[in-house]
């Protein structure tokens, strides 16, 4: 039994420390791979120049992927704009939500697909939208409909989009130069001249390398922790709005059981989902490694944590 | 050192300077907030009336149809002429049945019933706004060290929702025990 305040506070850490963590992290394989890559070159804010162009480079993808994500991800998935009248459960439950959380209304979109799932996107609350699958709205009950977007709200309340923009600039930024250094070392391999290089020279080669091929995983791994805790924290702010665990777990154990997959999910946008769009959630004896790589948490794990507030 | 020092007085002016903020707009959040509820309670008062008698209208159009059909059945079965009744009621079932292929006051009272949990959630939701924000705003005022800031400008307690501290909601009777069983 846990109240609600504190399961915010203790996902607020939690999520505060991975966040944490994951900076540490950028800045040290960022150090690593442009102190090598000067001493590479032979001189060193070659590298550090070099940290520029790649942010810049991995800035202006993630930006534009950020600043359009509403029109860009409605564009792809194929969705139509909800109207009041055909679609007023929809309407209705979603604007009783945002009384409720204090936010402005968002712009909600339906696609048509039969596949139960629902995900929010936008820069901030002020171009927040919210899209639902028809498959969603004709399966759940409205009870059940509140706490999935209670889910989509917060979200949106916490500024979700924009967090994992900037992870994804920062993930992008590491594999970049980590690609860069390995690049160059294999077109002049032979150009390295001994007398440039002390011994911090060689060990920073060294460092250079193994960061160069482990740090774009390891950024991907934690970015997806992010993502997942994300995930956890929307499920309580659902609870927050809507004080009913047992609704979004009935919302949930309807959408997982469902077995078709959606049709037009893609991987860009999959954390943003109530649930993985792609159902691959039953990893069997590897679960722990291959759950890893995945953007949202086990189902289960999730109904466990939500009976908890029950 | 002075630079030091001159970072740690600028982050504590804004530490200073976003507590107060914090309470500042909470306390006008939570007035806005208030007012919501007021509107939510407008537009219900509004609302169930004018729902009420149109639903009401329906069903008494079409109980009166099925009163005549009924009687018309009644009168043949016990071996009466049921001519007149039917003549009667003839008209009015060609209208119902051109303008609805079937009597529809199933929908009407189903969408009644939406409306009316759609309304009382809407209500209920603008309350928890309410309570939320003053729940924010009072556990703020109280926990270190922004209670500093807040003792500093007196910002005083807000209320919130106001309860009874005790009574019978606290109790359970024993008639609250039984499972409620409804009765139509």
């Amino acid at each position: 039994m846990q109240n609600i305040y504190e399961v915010r506070t203790a996902n607020k850490i939690k999520s505060a420390v991975i966040v944490i963590l994951f900076v540490v992290f950028v800045f040290v394989a960022v150090y690593v791979i442009a102190s090598a890559l000067g001493y590479y070159w032979g001189y060193q804010p070659g590298g550090f120049g070099l940290v520029g162009i790649a942010l810049i480079a991995s800035g202006i993808s993630s930006f534009c992927s950020y600043y359009f994500s509403d029109k860009i991800i409605l564009g792809i998935s194929g969705a139509r704009r909800a109207t009041p009248t055909e679609d007023k459960l929809f309407t209705q439950v979603v604007e009783n939500l945002c009384i409720g959380a204090g936010l402005p209304k968002p712009i909600l979109y339906i696609i048509d697909d039969p596949s139960p799932n629902a995900f929010a996107t936008g820069r901030d609350p002020q171009h927040a939208v919210i899209c639902a699958t028809s498959g969603l709205l004709d399966k759940l009950n409205r009870s059940e409909l509140e706490g999935v977007f209670g889910h989509e709200l917060t979200h949106v309340k916490n500024f979700d989009t924009r967090l994992m923009a900037v992870v994804a600039v920062m993930v992008g930024l590491i594999a970049l130069l980590g690609d860069w250094f390995m690049r160059s070392m294999w077109f002049d391999g032979g150009r390295r001249s001994n007398d440039r290089e002390g011994d911090a020279g060689a060990i920073f080669m060294v460092l250079g390398i193994v960061f160069a091929i482990l740090s774009p995983i390891v950024g991907t791994l934690i970015q997806l922790a992010i993502s997942r805790r994300r995930e956890f924290m929307a499920d309580a702010g659902s609870v927050e709005i809507t004080r009913q665990p047992e609704d979004l777990i009935s919302a949930l154990e309807k959408i997982s059981d469902d077995p078709i997959p959606m049709k037009n999910a893609n991987k860009a946008t999959a954390h943003l989902y109530i649930e993985n769009p792609f159902k691959k959630d039953g990893h069997g004896k590897i679960a722990w490694f291959a759950g890893l790589f995945d953007t949202h948490p086990p189902i289960k794990d999730r109904i466990q944590a939500l009976q908890k507030m029950i | 050192m002075i630079y030091i020092l001159l970072a740690i007085v600028l982050i504590l002016v804004l530490w200073i300077a976003s507590t107060y903020n914090f309470f500042v707009s909470t306390k006008t959040r939570v007035g806005a907030a208030i007012q919501e509820i007021g509107n939510q309670l407008k537009r219900q008062s509004d609302l169930i009336p004018n729902l009420e008698n149109s639903v009401k209208g329906y069903l008494a159009h079409e109980k009166g149809i099925l009163q005549m059909l009924s009687d018309a059945r009644k009168m043949t079965a016990a071996g009466q002429d049921a001519s007149q009744k039917i003549s009667e009621l003839l008209p009015k079932l060609q209208v119902v049945v051109e303008s609805n292929p079937q009597l529809q006051s199933a929908g009407v009272v189903t969408n009644l019933m939406d409306e009316l949990r759609d309304t009382s959630d809407k209500v209920m939701y603008a309350r928890r706004l309410m309570i939320d924000l003053t729940a924010d705003y009072n556990v703020k005022r109280a926990t270190f060290p922004s209670n500093l800031i807040a003792n500093m400008f007196h910002f005083s307690a807000l209320q919130g929702l106001e309860t009874p501290a005790d009574g019978d909601f606290l109790k359970v009777s024993d008639t609250d025990t039984k499972t409620p069983k409804v009765n139509l």
